[in-house]
Parts: C-alpha cells; sequence; structure tokens
C-alpha cells in the first residue's frame, strides 16, 4: 500500500516536470508556428545563395507582402546576423507598395493578385518568393510549397533571367523542382 | 518488483526533462537561420500548416489526419486510416464491413455522416450511408482528411448530420515521378503502381493502378464469416493550376465474399471536374461537376445501378466586414434495383434529385468576434423542401486560441431503405391476404437533430496544442420499424415509421505534443452518451433487422512518432474502445506500430504490427457469428524514382 502511493508520488511529480518543461518552453518560445519560422529561415539563406545584376547597397533589404508574421519572424532573424558582410532590413509591405530597393520580396498566401506584384519584382530586379501552388505559374522566382509534412521549395530559372538574379548552383541542388526554360 | 518500477519511472521522467529541453533548443527560431538549407529542408511541420491552421479558424470541431499520420500509422485502406481521429468510432465488422460515425449511431447501416473523395460524395442513396468494401484510394496519394464532427449540413447538406469525412488527395503537381509500393500481411495483400508527369501547358497528370485483397475472419465459434475480398482499381488525375482545373477519374472493379450464397459483384467509374478561379473583383468562383456510376449485385438480396450527376457552383467574396459564400447545386441519380430472394425496393426504377441553395454569412463584430450564420434549403423527391440552418460565434483572442460555440438544425432526408425496402420481395400470404413482412416506410420522414456545441482550441507554443468541444444534440422523429396495426391487402405488416427520439451528449478532446524535434505525441478522448428511446406507442422491431446503433460511452488513443537514426522512423498506436451495451461486446483496447526505413531515397520498409496485444478481440455485432480480429503482420516496400 505504502509503495503503491509511492510509486503514484513519483509518477505525478515526472508528469509535474515534464509539464513544466513543455510550458516554460511554450512561454520561451515564439507564438508562431514553426512553418512560418522554417520559412522565414529559408528567406535568410536564400539572401547568401543569389547574386544580383545590380550593384549591392551596404545593407540588403527584404520586403514582405502580406505575411506580418513572417515579417516579424524574419526581423528577429536579422538581428545581430548579415549576409556577406551585409546587415539584413526587413519591411513589412501592403498590396501595391513599392518594391524599390528590395533585394528580396516574400509575397504571403493571403495577397489578393500576386502577379502584380511579382510583375514588378521582376521589373525591378527583385528575386520573389511565394507560398501558393501557382506561385512560379504567377512568375515567382521561388515558391514554398509543403511537401510530405516538409517546407520545401521549386525554382523558376526563367523567371529567375528575367528578373536579372543568378541562383548558385548550390541552392537550386537543394530545391525541391527546377523549372528549366527552354520552351 | 515495486522497486524496479519506481526505477523505471525515475528514469522516464529524467529522460522527459532533458528530450524537453533538447526541443526548446531547437523551437528558439534565431536558431533555425543557423542550419544548413538541407536541415531546413527536413523540419516536419506537419500540425501547423497554414492550411491546416486556416481549418482551424473554423469554429467546428474539426480534426485533420495528415498525409505523414497515415504513411506512418501503416494503414492500408481508407477505414483504417479513420482510425487516426479521435472523433470517429471506427468498429470492424468483418474482414469488408465497417461500422463509421461521429457523435454516436453507430451501425453496419450508419446514416448520418457524409463522406467525400474530393468532393464527390461516396454516400449511398439506398441507405445514406457508405459501402466501406467499394471504397478505395491510393493513401500515398492523400493529402488530408478533414474529419469534422457535429453536423455541417449549412455548407454540406442533409446528411451532414453528425460529420463529415472529406478525404483530398494531392495535386498532380505534387506526385511526380513514378511510385510502387507493395504489402502483404498475414491477412491482406496490396500493390500500387502510379506515375506522375508534367503536361506541356503548366499542367500536370498523374495515373494509377491498384489492387488490394484481404482474407475471409473467422468468428468466435471458429466458423468462417466469407467475407474476404478483392479488387481492381484505376484512376487518373490532371491538374492546371495555373488555370485552376482539375479533372479525376477513377473505375473499379471487386469481388466480396458473402456467407452462403455466390460472391458479391461491384464495379463502378467516376468523373469529377473542378474549376476554381479568381474573378477580377476578387471574389473566387468553385464549380464541380460529378458522374459517378456504380453497381452492386448482392446475391439474395439486390441487384443495384446507380447513375449520379451533380452540379455545384459556389461564390464567396468580401463586402466589407462581410465574408459571404453562397451557392447551389443539383444532383440526380437513377437508381435501378432488381429485386433478390429476401428483399426488393419497389419502385424498381426511381429517380431521385436532391436540389440545393444556400447562403453563409461570416460577419467580423470586432477584430476579435466572428459570426457566422447561414442557411440551406435543400429539395428532395421524398420530402420536399429541407431547412439546414446554423450560427456560430468565435472569439480569437490571439492567433493561438480560439473560443467557438455553434447551434444548428440539420435533417436526414429518407433514403430508399426508409421508403422503398419490401421484404421478402413475394407478398406472403396471411389469413388469404397478400402482405410484405416489411412494407416499406409510405409516412417516413426526414429525421430531425438540434446541436449546441461549445468549443476552445488553443497552441500555447508551437510544439503543443490541444481542442476541446462540448456537445448536446437533440434527436427527433428516429428511424423505427413499427407493426402496421391494420395492414391493407399489398401493405407491410411492418412499416418503417419515425417514432423514436434521443439524445446524445459528450466531450471530445485531442492534443499534440512535439515532445522533441524528433518525437511526437498524439492524443484523443471522447466520453458520450447515446439515448435513444421509443416514442408512447412504438412497438419498435428495428432492432432484429440489424438496423440499430450501438455505441461506446468511452473510446481513447494515444499515438507515439519517433524519428531514429539511420533514417528508420518508430510508430505506435494505443487505442481503448469502451464496451458495447446491444448486442454486448466488451471493451477492448489494442496496439498498432510500424517500424520504418528509409534504406535509399528511393525505398522504403516497412513492418507493420496489428492488434498486438492480444491473441483476438471483437469489435462490432453479435455473437455467436461475429468476427474476431487476430495479431497480423505484414511487410511494406515503398519505390519511388
Amino acid at each position: 500500500m505504502r509503495q503503491t502511493s509511492h510509486i503514484l508520488a513519483r509518477i505525478a511529480a515526472s508528469l509535474l516536470l515534464a509539464l513544466a518543461f513543455c510550458c516554460a518552453a511554450g512561454a520561451a518560445g515564439q507564438q508562431q508556428n514553426l512553418e512560418r519560422s522554417v520559412k522565414a529561415a529559408f528567406l535568410y539563406k536564400f539572401l547568401g545563395y543569389v547574386e544580383f545584376a545590380a550593384e549591392l547597397p551596404p545593407q540588403l533589404t527584404v520586403g514582405v507582402v502580406g505575411a506580418a508574421d513572417i515579417a516579424a519572424e524574419l526581423s528577429q532573424i536579422a538581428v545581430g546576423r548579415s549576409v556577406n558582410g551585409r546587415p539584413i532590413a526587413v519591411k513589412a509591405l501592403r498590396e501595391g507598395d513599392s518594391l524599390a530597393g528590395l533585394q528580396l520580396v516574400f509575397v504571403g498566401a493571403d495577397v489578393q493578385r500576386p502577379a502584380q506584384v511579382l510583375r514588378s519584382a521582376q521589373q525591378g530586379g527583385v528575386l520573389s518568393v511565394t507560398e501558393i501552388d501557382s506561385g512560379l505559374q504567377q512568375g515567382s522566382v521561388i515558391n514554398f510549397r509543403l511537401i510530405e509534412d516538409r517546407v520545401r521549395f521549386e525554382v523558376s530559372l526563367p523567371s529567375a533571367e528575367k528578373s536579372n538574379v543568378k541562383l548558385s548552383s548550390r541552392l537550386l541542388s537543394v530545391a525541391w523542382q527546377v523549372q528549366k526554360g527552354g520552351q | 518488483m515495486a522497486n524496479k518500477n519506481t526505477h523505471g519511472i525515475t528514469l522516464i521522467a529524467a529522460l522527459l526533462a532533458q528530450l524537453s529541453m533538447a526541443g526548446t533548443v531547437a523551437a528558439a527560431n534565431g536558431q533555425l537561420a543557423d542550419l544548413s538549407l538541407e536541415e531546413l529542408n527536413d523540419i516536419v511541420v506537419t500540425s501547423v500548416s497554414r492550411q491546416e491552421e486556416r481549418l482551424s479558424d473554423v469554429a467546428a470541431s474539426i480534426f485533420i489526419i495528415s498525409a505523414s499520420d497515415i504513411r506512418r500509422s501503416g494503414a492500408r485502406s481508407l477505414p483504417e486510416a479513420l482510425r487516426l481521429a479521435p472523433n470517429l468510432q471506427v468498429a470492424q465488422l468483418d474482414a469488408r464491413n465497417y461500422a463509421i460515425s461521429a457523435r454516436g449511431f453507430d451501425g453496419a447501416f450508419a446514416n448520418k455522416l457524409l463522406v467525400m473523395i474530393d468532393g464527390r460524395s461516396i454516400y449511398s442513396p439506398l441507405f445514406s450511408g457508405v459501402f466501406w468494401d467499394a471504397q478505395d484510394v491510393v493513401l500515398e496519394d492523400v493529402e488530408r482528411i478533414e474529419v469534422i464532427s457535429g453536423p455541417g449540413a449549412t455548407i454540406w447538406g442533409a446528411n451532414a448530420v453528425n460529420g463529415v469525412i472529406n478525404v483530398i488527395t494531392r495535386s498532380a503537381q505534387d506526385s511526380k515521378g513514378a511510385l510502387i509500393s507493395a504489402a502483404a500481411g498475414s491477412d491482406a495483400r496490396d500493390g500500387t503502381a502510379r506515375y506522375g508527369a508534367a503536361l506541356p501547358n503548366g499542367g500536370a497528370l498523374r495515373a494509377y493502378a491498384r489492387y488490394a485483397e484481404a482474407d475471409d475472419t473467422y468468428a468466435a465459434n471458429g466458423l468462417n464469416t466469407v467475407t474476404g475480398w478483392r479488387r481492381r482499381q484505376a484512376g487518373f488525375r490532371a491538374d492546371w493550376e495555373p488555370q485552376g482545373l482539375s479533372v479525376s477519374g477513377d473505375m473499379y472493379q471487386g469481388s466480396l465474399g458473402q456467407l452462403f450464397t455466390d460472391d458479391i459483384a461491384i464495379s463502378g467509374a467516376n468523373l469529377v471536374g473542378r474549376y476554381q478561379h479568381k474573378l477580377g473583383d476578387g471574389s473566387d468562383l468553385r464549380l464541380q461537376l460529378v458522374l459517378d456510376h456504380t453497381e452492386r449485385n448482392q446475391p439474395t438480396a439486390f441487384v443495384n445501378r446507380l447513375d449520379t450527376f451533380e452540379f455545384e457552383a459556389q461564390h464567396g467574396l468580401r463586402l466589407g466586414q462581410h465574408g459571404i459564400a453562397w451557392g447551389g447545386g443539383y444532383r440526380e441519380s437513377h437508381d435501378r434495383s432488381t429485386a433478390g430472394a429476401t428483399l426488393s425496393f419497389l419502385p424498381g426504377h426511381l429517380a431521385m434529385h436532391w436540389a440545393n441553395l444556400f447562403v453563409q454569412d461570416e460577419y467580423a463584430l470586432t477584430p476579435q468576434l466572428r459570426l457566422t450564420a447561414g442557411a440551406k434549403a435543400e429539395h428532395n423527391n421524398y420530402t420536399g423542401l429541407e431547412w439546414l440552418p446554423s450560427a456560430r460565434l468565435a472569439w480569437m483572442p490571439d492567433a493561438s486560441r480560439t473560443l467557438w460555440g455553434s447551434l444548428s438544425r440539420t435533417a436526414r432526408a429518407p433514403s430508399r431503405i426508409d421508403r422503398d425496402l419490401y421484404a421478402p420481395p413475394t407478398q406472403l400470404v396471411v389469413n388469404g391476404v397478400p402482405h410484405y413482412l416489411i412494407g416499406g416506410g409510405p409516412d417516413f420522414v426526414s429525421e430531425l437533430v438540434r446541436v449546441a456545441e461549445f468549443g476552445y482550441r488553443a497552441q500555447p507554443s508551437p510544439r503543443w496544442s490541444w481542442s476541446a468541444t462540448v456537445w448536446y444534440a437533440d434527436y427527433d422523429r428516429l428511424r423505427t420499424l413499427e407493426p402496421n396495426p391494420a395492414p391493407l391487402p399489398s401493405q407491410g405488416l411492418n412499416e418503417f415509421r419515425n417514432m423514436a427520439q434521443g439524445r446524445t451528449r459528450g466531450i471530445e478532446a485531442w492534443g499534440h505534443w512535439q515532445v522533441t524535434p524528433h518525437w511526437r505525441l498524439q492524443g484523443g478522448a471522447v466520453l458520450q452518451r447515446v439515448e435513444i428511446q421509443r416514442v408512447p406507442g412504438s412497438r419498435d422491431v428495428a432492432v432484429d433487422t440489424g438496423l440499430d446503433t450501438n455505441d461506446p460511452n468511452s473510446r481513447w488513443q494515444l499515438r507515439s512518432s519517433h524519428d531514429l537514426a539511420g533514417n528508420m522512423q518508430l510508430d505506435w498506436m494505443l487505442r481503448r474502445v469502451g464496451s458495447l451495451p446491444h448486442p454486448q461486446v466488451p471493451g477492448y483496447h489494442e496496439l498498432d506500430m510500424q517500424w520504418s526505413w528509409q534504406a535509399t531515397p528511393q525505398l522504403e520498409l516497412a513492418l507493420i504490427g496489428r492488434n498486438l496485444l492480444h491473441r483476438s478481440h471483437a469489435e462490432f455485432g453479435a455473437l455467436p457469428g461475429r468476427s474476431l480480429f487476430e495479431r497480423t503482420g505484414m511487410l511494406k516496400m515503398t519505390v519511388r524514382f
């Protein structure tokens, strides 16, 4: 009998311990979901694997349209980090805002007319990233997809060419799919 | 002994603490940016994808079975995959029949659940239920299964009384390349070949062929139930995502065992076309066309041929603070039934139709408070017009919490079994007067239910989320089989009427916990009370016809998914189902396990064990004929290239 209550006490203690750790982690972690965090991390990484035709300013600027969560996440990542010695600034944009001065633009799934944003990205030599099924068809260079529960990205070389950006072979080797031109 | 146990518990506690800390470190999101591209590629984000998050905004009790849940469960058939949803009651009857329901009213002829595959309803208007032994999908190509418990009639129409299951397959764009999978086990075997490729104009196409078979099961008394089966199926899906166009089709043929008769022959084909388009004003248009043909030749019972045509249109637009969805649909089924030796559907040839119009308005009262109200008017050939209204209120104090409540009224419109079932097919002569034993249900009207629900959903951290819903449902005019007090010649001695009432109430809850980046726990439980009573004057004999329902008061499940080193994964699921009252079936708990190994990027091997804890258990039905399910093992091989 005493042994049983002893065991119960141990179980209760271990559960409390487990609970304490889970909730401490919850409080420390962001109130964001993992998918958004992974996408934000990818955006930061992309900057290191792209060559832009235009001369780069001393600071790189990433625009985020219609995805406040990604913008917030990326702003945190940008703190204290740089790409090739250049610090990163993050701008939360609304649909219709100018893309001037950006190196990379992320167009969130909620954006009503992604094709318009993507067109001006191509014209301005900005690397565009989307997260909708038809992203590449609508003209983005990189598009996120959820494949087998993982965030993967596909790449359109014709769009890259139109946008005057060159993607490194390392980036292409990791891409889930690469759309080539030729037609 | 006790000493050993406490030692074990201490170890578990220490292990848990350690693993939790590892998780904390990885979740600190700044550090994700320090991972390599390859490492980012490998992070599993299942539970919290954008799409799922949108669904979780819905003020309803919804559970999503993800593609990885299905793959990791080792399920090889649709009903087995549905066991993963804690809000569904899944009981296997024999090798091919299942009783599947939500919130009670489970039975072989369960009729309060709407089931769709890519928007195509698979319920049979013969009995408002699903012939589970005729349904097959390539589980590898399923993107997710949405399971809603509770009424969904305002959107999906009559029949979505206690729940809606929507099986959604991947876009052809996401299933390029070849896949060959084969599984063989002690009681079942199946094989699938699928190939997907890009089409020139930005589209993609996949085609598949599949074969599956299962052995007979045995009853407690040692007798063979002769319910083994084999099925062949082939199909395709083509998507042109830029144009918003999708076309899919399947055809199948099967042979299903039945005791004391020849095999049941089934066959069918369907074609679904869907068009989704964003209009110039930013509104969404969705059109769907379905053609479906099924045949079922069930010796001694009936031969049924059913041709269905369905068209649906839905338009969604924003007007200031209002999000309005409206649309309509028309469905027509031509049913040709030939009587068997035991029963007939009269008239033998019947054209049925269902026409509907619906409108739903989602209004943001404040940025945090959302009211959704809507109604569907559905017309059917048996009872005319049915009103299916609902109102839902959702309060979202922030992105990670939703508190919601809803009120709905729904109906189950009669199906052929309620109105047109006559048995035996040749009338009995009683005192010189011809009569049917069961003479349809000329006065049978729609079953009605009013439901109140109240739910809370939260994701306190990226790694931990939960959901709980309480409900109360009041059923009226439920089906009974009543003796006919003064049958006229050629009428039935018994007829289907609506002389029962019912109440269900319960709580369903589930959650997931990403304990570490490599270990995930999911659990769910349902506690419910299902009370059905006859109204005064009823002398229901439905119990004797097998049309009755049988529900446990409780059930729960716990699933663990472990990513091991060397590209291996270990998954197990422990489930407990409480006892069933009538006929009495003992409660049981069972364990399924899968160990899988991605041997090369192309080859995956899996070892699947089912019902590992006991030699055998029963899930449904009366003694002595009910099937016992034994411990089974299966080896599965999947090749992708």
